[in-house]
Formats: structure tokens, C-alpha cells, sequence
């Protein structure tokens, strides 16, 4: 085998590399963007769910006024396009409580589902995020680690920030009972 | 501690290499058996066009599995679909963890059953099913069921399915050619106008060693490479969620349920959470664990406590 040939197909295998290497990086970041869109599609939900659950157990909780107030303070703030799962977390073991000491409710599917759904729409806004931070960590690996870090450098891809969370919320949520 | 992605990464490595030695393996077998067979009817040849005609067999006896497994196992297994109303904790923690996990949503179905399991199923993640028991999932509170669904989208996620349909098929390569030269020295005179007096008899004699032990070995292989892929999927499952303790709880409380699942058979063994057969006798030992297809519950749950 002449020194032209294998010249030509090591420099055919590097091409095939590079390529391989930018076309992951360009779908990843088209994937972080489209996680940050899955975010704002949870938190969508979540501010058209809250209103109709308090709707629906507003009649059978008339007298436990400590839950109806969390769960409107959960409605203003996902109607303000935050995240509401903080609050969430701090109503469902309340809820849990009034459920046990109270008969008629035990009985009653409703408020049983409340916490179903009310669980449910946080992990989902949890999951959308992990999604976007697992991803943005895939992809600043790519960027840092050798040889991949080469190609990112040539054609100028930045690294992404994932996600930042505000200040109020890494603080351990105090639950009184 | 284990940090989880170690925990990942760790396990596909050691069943990549477990696999590369499995092919590696069932390559050396088919070789030294029709090696065998080509010098037990004394003609010219490698022998390896026989070799050819197995892996042909092998592959359509599999390949039908492969393509129509979710739709065999679940008629098998009378399963029904899930409805989000009737299993909301089911539907909905698949529907969360299949976003986690970047996968798309898989067929979810339930099976009427007390005992407590469940599996995965399909060639592909858009063609994947999960399964899960009645009994399961009245008897899990959505902690443990995440972990379980975890471990079931893990192995969507794995390509498991996939993988452990080819390794059938080697597997079954390996048995057929082996078959061949057992039956041909039962049946039949060997052909006296050979021309094979030095190598075509130590060809003989080691294939006639292949063709005894090697269907043997190579299940014993097939075995382990299954075991390590449960490792992978708890794992992964922990990566999903984040919450160990969910599927350990799962776990123990899968441990305690002795009552075997009618739907499963040996075929779909592996697919499930834990052995649905649970024809497994813990005293037996090193020996036994051989044949598993699941590794101990409590070497799994050992190993998840390490990473909480």
C-alpha cells in the first residue's frame, strides 16, 4: 500500500470525525433549547391545573383555611410563570394530615386527587428541568474534554449556563406542622 | 458512595466487555465445530459455509421474536392497556420519567395479576412497551414505582431488548452447529477417502470438546451478560430519579412476594424487574447464581445503598 493511500484514508477518517463531533454538538444544543421550551410548556400546565383543582376542592375544604390559602399562594405564583412546586411542597403533607383526621375526606376521591395531581405537576416541572441540566452537562463535557474540545474551539460553540436557580429557592423549605 | 454516573458508566463498560468476550467466544466455537464437521466428512472445505446455514436458521427463529416480541409477550401475557383515569401513578410517573430520560412515551400496559412485577419490551424505543402488574402497582407508593418504571425505561433506553436478541442468536448458532456434529458421528459411517491424517483429527477432536461444552457455556454467558445489564438499569434507574431509596424499598418489597407470575415464562425472564419465575433457591450458591438471570436482590439492593 503506497504512503498516499493510507495518507488519504487517515485524513477521510478525520473528516468523518469532525463532522461526527459537530453534528452532535449542534443537535445537543438544539436539544437544550428545546428542553427550555419543555420547562415553559410544564409550568403552562401547571398555571391552567392549579386553578381548576382549587376550583373542584374548594366546596370540601371550607374550613381547613390554611390549605386554601397555600394553594391560592400556588396559583398567584404559577400565574406569575413561576414555579409553584416549593408551595406544593409544603401543602401536600399538610393536606396528608387533614385527609387522615378527617373522615369524610378519607371517603371522598377528590382531595385524594388533588395531591395525585398536585405531585404529579411538580415532578414533571422537576423532570423537565433535570433534563436541561443533564443535557447542558453532556454538552459542556464535550467542550472541555479532548479532542472534542478542539472542534467545539474551531467552530466557536459556547458553552450553556443550564440552569440557574434563584436565590429564595436553594434554601430548604421550613414545613411547621 | 458511588457517584451515579461512575455507577454508568462502570456497568457498560464491564458488559461491553463481557459482550466482545461472548462473540469472541461463540466466533472460536463456530470455527473449531465446523472446522469438525468438515473434517468428519472428510470433503476440502472450511467448513464454515455450514457455519453460514446455522446463523441463517438462528436468525429467522430469532429475528421473528425480535420484531414481534412486544405484541407475542403481551398476547402471552394477556395484558390490557393503561388508561390515565384507572392507573394514574403509573401513567403518569412513565409520562415524567420518559421526559427525564429524553425517551418517548413507551405502550403502557397492566396485567390483572397479585403478583408484583413488571417489564419492557420492544425492538426499539418507539416501539417499546412496559408492563406492570396490578399487584405492583396497588402495592408501590410512586417513590418506589418511579424506580421501578426507571429501571424498565432503562432498559428501553439500553437497547436491551435488542442486544439480548442477537445474543439468542449466537447462542442458538452455537447449539445448532454443535447439534450437527453430535448427530452426523451418531448416524452415518465417516468417509474413508479422506486425506485428513494430521490436523482434520485434531480438528475432530476439538470440535467434538466445542460441540459438548460450548451451547453450555455460551448460555452461561448469555446469563451473565444479562445479569449486568440489570446492574446498568438499576443504575441508570437511580440516574433517572435521583432517589435510590425509592427502588431499594421497591425492591424489598419485591423480595417478599413469593407468588410467581403465570404470564411469565423463560423466554421473557430477563425483561422482568425481578425473576417472575422465582425458582431460585438462595442456599444453593456460587453454582446456582450461574443460571440466573437476575443477580441476588440483595447484592442489587447493597449496591444501590452505596450510592445514596
Amino acid at each position: 500500500m503506497s504512503v498516499s493511500l493510507i495518507f488519504l484514508i487517515a485524513a477521510g477518517g478525520l473528516v468523518l470525525y469532525i463532522i461526527a463531533v459537530y453534528n452532535g454538538l449542534a443537535s445537543m444544543r438544539t436539544r437544550i433549547a428545546a428542553s427550555l421550551q419543555e420547562m415553559g410548556n410544564q409550568l403552562k400546565r401547571q398555571f391552567e391545573l392549579i386553578p381548576n383543582l382549587e376550583a373542584s376542592v374548594k366546596g370540601y375544604l371550607k374550613h381547613e383555611k390554611d390549605i386554601l390559602t397555600l394553594l391560592a399562594d400556588a396559583r398567584k405564583l404559577s400565574a406569575a410563570g413561576k414555579d409553584a412546586s416549593a408551595k406544593i411542597a409544603d401543602l401536600l403533607p399538610k393536606l396528608q394530615i387533614v385527609v387522615e383526621s378527617n373522615p369524610q375526606l378519607k371517603g371522598s376521591d377528590v382531595v385524594g386527587k388533588l395531591m395525585e395531581e398536585l405531585r404529579d405537576t411538580s415532578d414533571k416541572i422537576m423532570y423537565s428541568r433535570r433534563t436541561m441540566i443533564d443535557l447542558s452537562a453532556d454538552y459542556n463535557i464535550q467542550l472541555v474534554t479532548f479532542p472534542s474540545s478542539v472542534i467545539a474551539n474551531a467552530f466557536g460553540f459556547k458553552p450553556e449556563k443550564g440552569l440557574e436557580v434563584p436565590e429564595d429557592e436553594t434554601k430548604t423549605p421550613k414545613i411547621s406542622i | 458512595m458511588i457517584n451515579v454516573y461512575e455507577a454508568v458508566d462502570f456497568n457498560k463498560r464491564k458488559s461491553w466487555l463481557v459482550i466482545a468476550g461472548f462473540v469472541g467466544f461463540v466466533f472460536l466455537a463456530a470455527v473449531l465445530i465446523s472446522k469438525g464437521l468438515a473434517a468428519y466428512y472428510g470433503y476440502q472445505s472450511t467448513g464454515l459455509e455450514l457455519t453460514g446455514i446455522a446463523l441463517i436458521i438462528s436468525g429467522v427463529m430469532s429475528l421473528a421474536s425480535y420484531y414481534w416480541s412486544d405484541k407475542i409477550i403481551l398476547g402471552l401475557s394477556g395484558a390490557r392497556l393503561a388508561d390515565k383515569r384507572r392507573d394514574f401513578q403509573f401513567y403518569t410517573v412513565a409520562e415524567n420519567l420518559c421526559l427525564a430520560a429524553g425517551l418517548p412515551q413507551p405502550k403502557l400496559y397492566v396485567i390483572d395479576d397479585t403478583a408484583m412485577n413488571a417489564f419492557a419490551t420492544g425492538r426499539d424505543p418507539a416501539h417499546a412497551a412496559i408492563c406492570a402488574t396490578s399487584g405492583l402497582l396497588s402495592k408501590l407508593n410512586r417513590t418506589e414505582l418511579e424506580g421501578v418504571i426507571g429501571h424498565e425505561l432503562s432498559h428501553i433506553g439500553n437497547y436491551d431488548t435488542r442486544l439480548m436478541a442477537v445474543v439468542t442468536i449466537l447462542v442458538g448458532l452455537i447449539t445448532l452447529l454443535g447439534d450437527w456434529l453430535l448427530r452426523a458421528s451418531w448416524f452415518g459411517g465417516r468417509s474413508r477417502d479422506s486425506e485428513d491424517r494430521g490436523s482434520g483429527a485434531i480438528f475432530l477432536i476439538l470440535g467434538f470438546v466445542m460441540a459438548l461444552l460450548s451451547p453450555l457455556i455460551a448460555q452461561i454467558i448469555q446469563l451473565a451478560i444479562s445479569r449486568r445489564r440489570e446492574f446498568l438499569a438499576d443504575a441508570s434507574s437511580v440516574k433517572l430519579t435521583r432517589q435510590p431509596s425509592g427502588l431499594i424499598s421497591a425492591l424489598k418489597k419485591l423480595s417478599m412476594d413469593k407468588e410467581p407470575l403465570e404470564a411469565a415464562n423463560k423466554a421473557t425472564a430477563h425483561l422482568y424487574i425481578v425473576n417472575p419465575l422465582k425458582n431460585r433457591h438462595d442456599a444453593i450458591g456460587w453454582f446456582a447464581s450461574l443460571f440466573n438471570t437476575h443477580p441476588p436482590l440483595a447484592d442489587r439492593i447493597k449496591i444501590l445503598e452505596q450510592m445514596s
